[in-house]
């Protein structure tokens, strides 16, 4: 892939002095502790891990007041602090995000993206850093729908091209789209709009601790691996940020976040006996 | 009716720095969109009004494309469909996109209205002995300028409002940031009146703004 033509640098530079670079999201806390590990690897700007997520999946990534919050970015800044680069979250709407990480707009996506086949043959996945699992939510005064059987037929509202979008398919030809599953549960206690949404079950139980009338059916039907995506020809990074991982759970980083966020240790889940999604 | 009018107080001041913010980018995109727009529709109208035919087509394939497709479908194509050739920040992409987009329009608003000086006023200046630029440049540009500004502020106010759709590539506009705001907050009503009115104050000081500048032109008055 080449980068930057003289058509490109003509036209930025040519039309556009003026317009400076505004697509950041500009993180809090810098944590200021810059080396210059950055030049081994490939990335975006020097000394800068620059990631993206979709900035519209609380309680894991949300803007509040202006910056960038939740678990998946707590998690970057961690891991940007153990790689001594400058953190800088970025969100981009997620039915292009892993477009975006291909054309090299970030470094990595953490955006709790789960892993599975079809994206693997895209990008490069870390090691885990949750389980989550996908979840039924009906409005809070919905019986029809007691178990994942009654879903046939059914509106199903799920996020495009997320994890939950086949599975919806599987029940039903009447799917309707969104690109935040916050908005599609939004959509659950209006009449008419929608029968059931398939998401991550904490991201629901966000939604119903912040009061909509929203309400979870049976287990979780699958466990799923969020991890961290990264371009396929950047294999040291990919390895750099393994490292950073493990760090980060070993030193209780990681315990320290997730319990303070969720009263547990999202890592620390039983899944034996369940499905995981691939 | 009270409380929803407190929710909405509430949701401006919590996000009031941010759509500040977000408020210079939508401001930044139109900007550049319309000087943009400016150049390309001054350019494509002379290629159009000129005797040469490559160059009318030159012009006519252009208004087609752009006002034939989607303003959307034109982002997403700068941003990720010529990724491979040209990368250009999202930022960038959006920008180029509103001024190419806008800069079609513009250019039938300055055809319009370069055709639109009666035919007598060139006339009288070539029979002065000027060459047919002296004329345009001296003579027929300035009005045709003039006449253009009601069109052309209108072709502004779309521009601005335009200037949403570059939530699509992930640019922090305002549009953008009410997304991220409402998905957050679980407040689709109050977010989306908010934004609503930052588009409004903002095209409301652009109308003034344009008034002003025709005031000053005296634009009733030919």
């Amino acid at each position: 892939m080449k980068k930057g033509s003289i058509l490109g640098m003509a036209l930025s530079a040519g039309l556009l002095v003026a317009a400076c670079g505004t697509d950041d999201s500009s993180g809090s806390s810098g944590s200021g502790s810059t080396g210059d590990a950055g030049s081994e690897f490939d990335l975006l700007e020097d000394g800068k891990f620059t990631w993206a997520s979709s900035g519209l999946y609380k309680p894991f990534n949300y803007e509040e007041g202006g910056e960038l919050k939740g678990f998946d970015v707590e998690i970057g800044y961690a891991i940007a602090e153990k790689l001594g680069l400058e953190p800088n979250p970025v969100t981009t709407p997620w039915e292009t995000i892993v477009q975006g990480l291909v054309d090299a707009r970030f470094d990595a996506i953490i955006g709790s993206m789960a892993i599975t086949n079809e994206r693997a043959e895209q990008v490069n996945f870390s090691d885990p850093y949750y389980y989550s699992g996908g979840m039924i939510f009906v409005a809070e005064g919905n019986d029809d729908i007691t178990s994942v059987e009654d879903l046939e037929g059914k509106k199903i509202g799920v996020v495009a091209t997320s994890t939950y979008d086949g599975v919806a398919k599987e029940y039903t030809d009447d799917v309707q789209y969104y690109n935040s599953d916050v908005i599609a549960l939004n959509d659950l206690p209006i009449e008419g709009r929608l029968d059931a949404v398939i998401t991550a079950d904490v991201v629901g139980y966000e939604a119903m601790a912040a009061g909509l009338e929203i309400k979870d059916v049976g287990a979780p039907l699958w466990i799923e691996r969020p991890a961290i995506a990264v371009n396929k020809d950047n294999e040291e990074f990919l390895e750099a940020i393994n490292e950073a991982l493990n760090e980060i759970i070993e030193d209780g980083t990681y315990d320290k976040i997730s319990t303070e966020l969720f009263d547990r240790n999202l890592l620390d889940v039983d899944i034996e006996g369940i499905e995981i999604l691939e | 009716m009270p409380e929803t009018f407190y929710t909405i107080v509430d949701v401006f001041t919590r996000t009031l720095s941010g759509f500040l913010d977000a408020a210079v980018v939508t401001l930044q995109l139109t900007a550049v969109g319309i000087v943009l727009g400016c150049l390309l529709g001054l350019f494509f109208a002379l290629l159009k009004l000129s005797k040469s035919k490559p160059l009318q087509l030159i012009a006519n394939i252009y208004i087609t494309i752009i006002r034939g497709t989607p303003l959307i479908v034109q982002i997403v194509f700068l941003y990720y469909g010529i990724a491979e050739f040209v990368t250009l920040s999202n930022f960038q992409a959006g920008a180029i996109a509103l001024g190419v987009h806008s800069g079609a329009y513009i250019a039938e608003i300055f055809r319009g209205a370069i055709q639109g000086i009666d035919k007598g006023q060139s006339e009288a200046s070539s029979s002065l002995g000027m060459t047919k630029t002296q004329s345009m440049r001296r003579i027929i540009f300035p009005q045709a300028l003039k006449r253009s500004i009601p069109p052309l502020g209108n072709q502004f106010i779309i521009t601005l409002k335009d200037s949403s759709l570059v939530y699509v590539i992930g640019v922090a506009e305002l549009f953008s940031l009410a997304n991220r705001e409402a998905a957050q907050s679980f407040k689709p009503f109050e977010t989306y009146v908010v934004v609503g009115l930052y588009y409004l104050v903002l095209v409301m000081i652009f109308t003034y703004l344009l008034h002003l500048y025709e005031k000053k032109l005296d634009v009733d008055k030919d």
